[in-house]
């Protein structure tokens, strides 16, 4: 059976798609100490039992939507009629429409591709050197993952058990926190301007407004619906996804009709190869929780490691780890699991674990040698994943600063949990 | 050539069908959720089959786009080593994972067939008269399904296999 198991595990890093990989180790496993093995099949099935799963599709529909239409260079112009005035005023409009912009599509690679191509040229315009640009958009790539309603977030809600609307709050100043500290380094690494500034007239920022008219409210129907208690995560979703298929394709009619199936089957597909993930690993896990894997590895651990804080040490760099190699909807159904029974036990709150855990699988997108974002960058880019390495190593350095202080001071995540939820 | 004609037309009619299933399902979710909103926002009502029904068609809509993943060669995947091997253990590689993955989903398809039997016979509850086996079909269905297309990629990996190997035999031998 080990063998079996191994020969599944060399298949994983040469590429087997994942929940092949997942689900055959449960159905060895469950073999192997004579259960039946529709047993994988029951534990799948208790997915239809998580009504919050809902919010999973349509959030996704509605993020492919927006990636396909033409909000990417709407968002851009209204953030830079509003916020372009500003010292390294370029540099935080990029940041800014990036983070907004992953919070609503997922980081899925869509914000470099969609709106670095459209921010690279004007930055390098702008004077920016080639080095700053790359490690921004690089490392843009993945901000806003704390943001509501960010899918990784969803998911995470999901498998821990803990609450949507919670774990929505939890990441707004953590969120915030990493953006301001990566808009000041921006700022200070602005090129200095040569001759005048344009100004920007009044008459310009109207037009702006209204250009993006239909998708500023987008942000307030989701987070006013869910805590003005109208709304539970799923339903608006289904809001969401609705106002922004009326907006897209009847309003701005950025989007034909004809154009639409071809964006639902793409955006089911993205949401199957998540649910298959989520649904073999709902088998496995039970196979591990049911061995009590979780609690023995505690125990195990807790011979070597007495303090809580310590603990997190670790956790971030095994999750950092994690975070380079797989991808977050992966990285999230396989090792929550296992890590929410251990941190229970060290007494860790669970919503600011999660918030510890997507900005660790944020940073690990870009973190060398196989970050994800890395790739995708020096993909669209046409630049070698070296030069890479060292262009976002500032930007890794300041998502590392707040990455321990999102850590050890838990009341950043939990301060608006505490006041409102 | 028949056969094959044959089958080539089988598999654009699946793919239209899970294409036009997903879309009409989707439509349904977003509708019946947001209808469920506005009875209970005007009326403080709700359709009660309503929610067991949208948790149905999330899995439905998850699982045939897990088909249409395997179709579009799409799935989540690790593969480090896959992207540094060279081209001529890429394609042995190719053809070992989509053996391999043939098998496990095979597999899963006929686990999946236990437990809807089981189902059958010992049942949940029923949503809108309709037995809860039927809504869990969606498990054979579609591991059925991901097994045929994770065979049909194997004669085009021995295909890839050939080929390399017929380019490898000419350069050695000029």
């Amino acid at each position: 059976m080990i063998v079996f198991k191994l020969f599944t595990l060399i298949l994983a890093v040469l590429g087997s798609p994942l929940f092949i990989v997942i689900a055959a180790i449960a159905l060895i496993s469950f073999y192997s100490v004579d259960i039946d093995i529709s047993v994988v099949i029951i534990e799948m099935s208790r997915l239809s039992d998580t009504p919050l799963l809902l919010a999973l599709p349509l959030f996704i529909f509605a993020g492919t939507i927006l990636s396909e239409s033409d909000t990417p260079k709407r968002l851009l112009k209204l953030s830079n009629v509003l916020l372009g005035w500003l010292p390294g005023g370029l540099a935080v409009v990029s940041l800014v429409v990036c983070a907004v912009f992953t919070a609503f599509t997922g980081a899925s690679g869509v914000t470099i591709f969609a709106l670095g191509g459209l921010l690279l040229p004007a930055l390098l315009k702008d004077n920016y050197s080639e080095k700053f640009s790359l490690g921004l958009i690089t490392s843009s790539g993945s901000l806003g993952l704390l943001f509501p309603p960010s899918l990784p977030l969803i998911l995470y809600g999901v498998i821990a058990g803990v609450r949507i609307d919670h774990l929505f709050l939890a990441g707004i100043l953590p969120g915030m926190f990493m953006l301001s500290l990566l808009v000041g380094y921006s700022m200070y690494k602005s090129p200095k301007r040569v001759g005048k500034k344009e100004k920007i007239s009044g008459r310009e920022m109207l037009l702006g407004v209204k250009a993006a008219a239909w998708e500023i409210p987008l942000p307030f129907i989701v987070l006013g619906g869910i805590y003005g208690g109208f709304l539970v995560a799923g339903e608006a979703a289904a809001i969401t996804a609705l106002y922004v298929l009326i907006v897209e394709v009847f309003i701005y009619r950025d989007i034909k009709l004809q154009r639409l199936p071809r964006i639902v089957v793409k955006s089911m597909m993205l949401f199957g190869g998540i649910l298959v993930i989520l649904a073999a690993s709902m088998a496995a896990t039970n196979f591990l929780v049911d061995q009590e894997v979780p609690m023995r590895l505690f125990e195990f651990i807790r011979q070597y490691i007495s303090s809580k804080y310590t603990f997190l040490l670790l956790l971030n760099i095994f999750l950092l780890i994690v975070g380079s190699m797989l991808d977050i909807f992966s990285a999230l159904v396989l090792v929550v699991p296992l890590i929410v029974p251990i941190a229970r036990g060290y007494e860790v709150n669970l919503i600011h674990l999660g918030i510890i855990f997507l900005t660790n699988l944020q940073i690990g997108y870009c973190t060398p040698p196989v970050g994800l974002n890395l790739f995708l960058a020096s993909y669209r880019f046409e630049k070698p994943v070296v030069q890479l390495y060292g262009a976002t190593m500032p930007f890794l350095g300041l998502l590392m600063i707040t990455l321990v202080i999102i850590t050890y001071f838990p009341l950043l995540s939990l301060f608006l949990v505490r006041l409102l939820g | 050539m028949k056969p094959l004609l044959v089958a080539k037309k089988i598999l654009s009619l699946e793919k239209l069908l899970i294409d036009s299933l997903l879309c009409l399902m989707l439509v349904a979710m977003i509708v019946l959720a947001c209808l469920q909103i506005g009875l209970r926002t005007f009326s403080s009502g709700g359709i009660l089959w309503a929610d067991p029904i949208l948790r149905y068609l999330v899995l439905w809509c998850g699982m045939l786009g897990a088909v249409v993943a395997t179709r579009e060669r799409k799935h989540i995947g690790i593969d480090v080593l896959g992207y540094l091997a060279p081209v001529h253990i890429k394609v042995w590689i190719n053809l070992v994972i989509d053996i391999f993955s043939s098998l496990v989903v095979a597999i899963l398809t006929w686990a999946a067939i236990i437990f809807v039997q089981n189902e059958r016979l010992f049942g949940g509850p029923s949503v809108l008269n309709v037995p809860s086996w039927i809504w869990n079909l969606i498990f054979p269905m579609a591991f059925g399904l991901i097994t045929i297309h994770f065979l049909l990629a194997i004669p085009g990996d021995i295909k890839a296999l050939l080929a390399k190997s017929e380019v490898n035999k000419t350069e050695s031998g000029t």
